[in-house]
């Protein structure tokens, strides 16, 4: 689907997204920047930004092989651990000053352990993160977040104050309010940005300076707000799934000519959909009340199901969609059981749905073609 | 609600194969399969509760093994496990079929197998409907999606559900953090249920499960002798499904332990083990291949000698319940439960559980090779491959990864497993 879009913001967006190291975050290790790995999506980033660290979020794109990861893994770990473990172990992440985990999954976990034993990066921790979303777990991750900020502070030889944490969620809260008025242009009958510089725009929010991407993100709304979208589409599709970072497997899909119009992935609205509470009298009490009870949540929070298929559907009824497509890494888990759930749930409702396995590294696209132009066929377009 | 019948068909057929299978085991005198009978017997009878109760409409709960079992006990509460049927020999018969059903239902071929039959036969309205469920989110992420499925599923979306919410590291925080989402679970319980807990009886309850604790020690150290009295076919399964499952916190369960305890002495005394001569010593790092079982590990014995002396189920280093007092029993449950049921203890945390256990039992158990099965399911584990071969290779023990699934013999047939077994026994020159 050919781009309606002539800013040079969503260029430099594709460019981050395109590479590890970018030129943003070149620059600010040049200014003596200090830059942090965070494994997922459940990272207080807010906490390395108050720290005047720069957040930022591990992929493993320009990764081509896992040999040396291989030998630390098995062939039944998803192929997103392999690689970017692989790129770790190659010292393409030399450039972090530490990494973050929680508790994830059953894969990402283990990078953790292995990380540790076989990479030098000066600073390592994995926050435990609960799996239930009701108030004990707030508190508990309230408390992780409370560790994890002290642990910090000694590593940094400074003091993370309310002050600093506050702005930190302030900052966090205008890229999440900005990416929201960017998915609210999608809602048109002419959306003004495909799904996949959709993706990029939200990729690179997770490897740059928010200051820079913020700025960038406004002259993108502004120019786009008022320009002409796409009209040649044969449906209007959502995708959900998991660590999806990769722009070019979008494309393939809307070059059929399926227009992504919304999605529920780690890199798309979960990330945004919800802003921290600033009116919260405790910065961390939010925090972990934003993490843990009230972002749209992923399937490994037990409990949350049926919030989670409420996020689904609002989100067919409010974009106007005709057609779901999940995408799951191969091995995952928890994307099994979604898309098994996902999938019932919509049947129930009559709502097209199609179930796709991939690998991390884009591979494929002839069979993800063939399995596109049939999902549009069956929609009748 | 009464159970339909459908719920229980599949149920009374497994009740039925452990009868026949005890009947078998009845006409062998040996003290072993008298053992075994015995460990059958108490399988039937709780067979027999659960249809009991699903018929008469009186309560009955789905639990698990590390989900506080001593509390089911002293509520006098009816359970079962609805991961269990895969793991017993009685659902063999129709094994592979049910696989095949569940993959048609669409679960996919990379979901931990016993979590997909799970999901099938509560979908297919193979289980019998328990009043409550208490649903597992830890070791593993396909147990947490497992669960998540059966409280969306239209059948059962009126049956309440708890889950114990689990800390990722082994501290005094998490016990404390843990010991309350039990105290949440009782609450849970006792509103789904009616049935109350009595602090005293489950005083009772701990006291007579750390006896079976301190028995099972007892047995497991009896293990380290050469020979190993017993090999894959009695061990760590039956002290495990006595002590965690079957006869949580009851006497009878002690009086078994007591006898196996006797039973090992003897054999201990006597140098006598499952083979008439013990070649290789192996630690077999998961469960057994249920779904397969017979066609490989007597195999492993016959062909090459090689016993099996320690498994994940059977080295648990369990630490007794303070009984004193009311915070302390529920300290010691949160410790026991969280760090220290098998599985739990090694998948729910980080890895150092693997190196950990592998360099205790190589060293206490005089280990030749440790086996990592690699089960399709067990994604954490083998994830930490790469580190459990690294510590074999410091304490000099060869190490094998087979890559297999427990239930599905199709995965990695038979032959394969033992053409690797035999490669490697040759390799490294054992047996």
């Amino acid at each position: 689907m050919e781009t309606k879009i002539k800013s040079k913001a969503l260029q430099e967006f594709q460019e981050v997204t395109k590479t590890l190291v970018n030129p943003a975050i070149q620059d600010w290790r040049d200014q003596g920047g200090k830059v942090v790995g965070c494994y997922c999506s459940y990272v207080p980033e807010e906490v390395i930004t108050a720290a005047g660290f720069l957040p930022f979020r591990i992929r493993a794109t320009g990764s081509t092989e896992t040999e040396l990861a291989d030998a630390c893994l098995s062939s039944i770990n998803c192929s997103f651990s392999r690689h970017s473990l692989d790129l770790g172990l190659r010292g393409e992440y030399a450039f972090l000053e530490g990494v973050l985990w929680v508790n994830s999954c059953d894969h990402v976990r283990r990078i953790y352990d292995h990380w540790k034993r076989k990479i030098d990066t000066p600073y390592l921790r994995l926050l435990s993160l609960p799996k239930k979303t009701t108030e004990p777990q707030v508190e508990w991750y309230r408390q992780e977040i409370a560790m994890f900020k002290e642990s910090l502070e000694s590593h940094v030889g400074m003091q993370i104050t309310e002050e600093r944490l506050w702005e930190a969620i302030k900052l966090h809260n205008e890229t999440r309010r900005l990416q929201r008025q960017l998915y609210e242009l999608r809602k048109r009958e002419k959306p003004p940005i495909t799904g996949a510089e959709t993706l990029s725009v939200m990729v690179a929010g997770t490897a740059m300076p928010k200051e820079r991407y913020n700025q960038l993100l406004r002259e993108l709304l502004d120019e786009i707000s008022q320009s002409d979208g796409h009209a040649d589409y044969r449906a209007r599709l959502m995708i959900v799934g998991g660590i999806l970072d990769d722009p070019a497997y979008i494309e393939v899909i809307e070059d059929q000519g399926g227009l992504v119009v919304t999605d529920s992935l780690c890199f798309g609205s979960r990330l945004m959909w919800k802003d921290i509470d600033e009116g919260a009298g405790d910065s961390l009490t939010a925090l972990a009340r934003y993490y843990i009870a009230e972002r749209p949540h992923c399937p490994r929070m037990f409990g949350d199901q049926p919030r989670r298929s409420a996020f689904i559907l609002d989100m067919i009824r409010d974009f106007k969609v005709d057609g779901v497509i999940s995408e799951r890494l191969v091995f995952c888990d928890n994307w099994t059981g979604e898309q098994f759930m996902m999938g019932e749930d919509l049947k129930e409702k009559g709502i097209p749905f199609l179930k796709l396995d991939r690998e991390y590294v884009m591979a494929g696209a002839g069979q993800l073609r063939t399995r596109v132009q049939a999902f549009l066929e069956t929609l009748g377009r | 609600m009464v159970a339909n019948e459908k719920e229980l068909e599949r149920y009374r057929q497994e009740r039925d194969w452990f009868k026949y299978l005890c009947s078998l085991l009845e006409q062998d005198p040996s003290e072993l399969s008298q053992l075994s009978s015995e460990v059958t017997k108490v399988t039937i009878e709780r067979y027999e509760e659960i249809i009991r109760c699903a018929e008469e409409d009186k309560p009955f709960i789905m639990g698990y093994f590390c989900a506080v079992p001593e509390i089911y006990e002293a509520m006098g509460l009816p359970w079962y496990m609805i991961m269990a049927s895969p793991f017993l020999a009685a659902s063999a018969p129709y094994l592979l079929d049910d696989i095949d059903a569940a993959v048609a239902m669409g679960l996919g071929t990379d979901w931990c197998t016993a979590c997909r039959l799970t999901l099938y036969y509560i979908e297919a309205g193979l289980t019998p409907k328990p009043n409550a469920l208490i649903g597992l989110i830890h070791p593993c992420d396909a147990g947490n999606m497992l669960h998540q499925a059966v409280a969306r599923n239209q059948n059962w979306r009126d049956v309440p559900v708890f889950a114990l919410d689990p800390p990722y590291f082994e501290d005094q925080r998490g016990i404390d953090y843990y010991a309350k989402e039990i105290k949440r679970m009782i609450a849970f319980i006792e509103e789904h249920t009616g049935h109350k807990l009595d602090i005293d009886r489950l005083r009772e309850v701990c006291q007579e499960s750390n006896k079976q604790y301190e028995l099972w020690l007892e047995y497991a150290q009896l293990r380290r002798a050469v020979p190993c009295p017993h090999g894959w076919a009695m061990g760590g399964g039956q002290c495990f499904g006595v002590c965690q499952v079957m006869a949580v916190g009851k006497p009878s369960g002690t009086a078994w332990m007591r006898k196996l305890v006797d039973h090992t002495e003897k054999m201990v005394k006597e140098k006598k083990g499952p083979v008439p001569k013990e070649k290789i010593r192996y630690f077999w790092f998961d469960l057994l291949p249920f779904g397969w079982i017979f066609e490989f590990l007597p195999w492993l014995e016959e062909e090459w000698g090689a016993v099996l002396v320690m498994d994940m189920f059977g080295y648990t280093p369990y630490t007794p319940i303070d009984t004193k007092n009311e915070d302390t029993m529920f300290k010691g449950l949160a410790k026991r439960n969280l760090y220290e049921s098998p599985m739990i203890r090694q998948a729910r945390g980080i890895a150092d559980y693997f190196t950990t256990d592998i360099r205790r039992v190589v060293e206490d158990y005089k280990i030749d090779c440790v086996i990592w099965p690699g089960h399709m399911g067990h994604k954490d584990g083998s994830a930490s491959t790469g580190i459990m071969r690294e510590t074999c290779r410091d304490l000099g023990v060869p190490y094998i990864h087979i890559g297999l699934d427990l239930f599905d013999k199709r995965y990695t047939t038979p032959e394969q497993c033992k053409d690797k077994m035999s490669q490697f026994f040759a390799t490294m020159g054992l047996g």
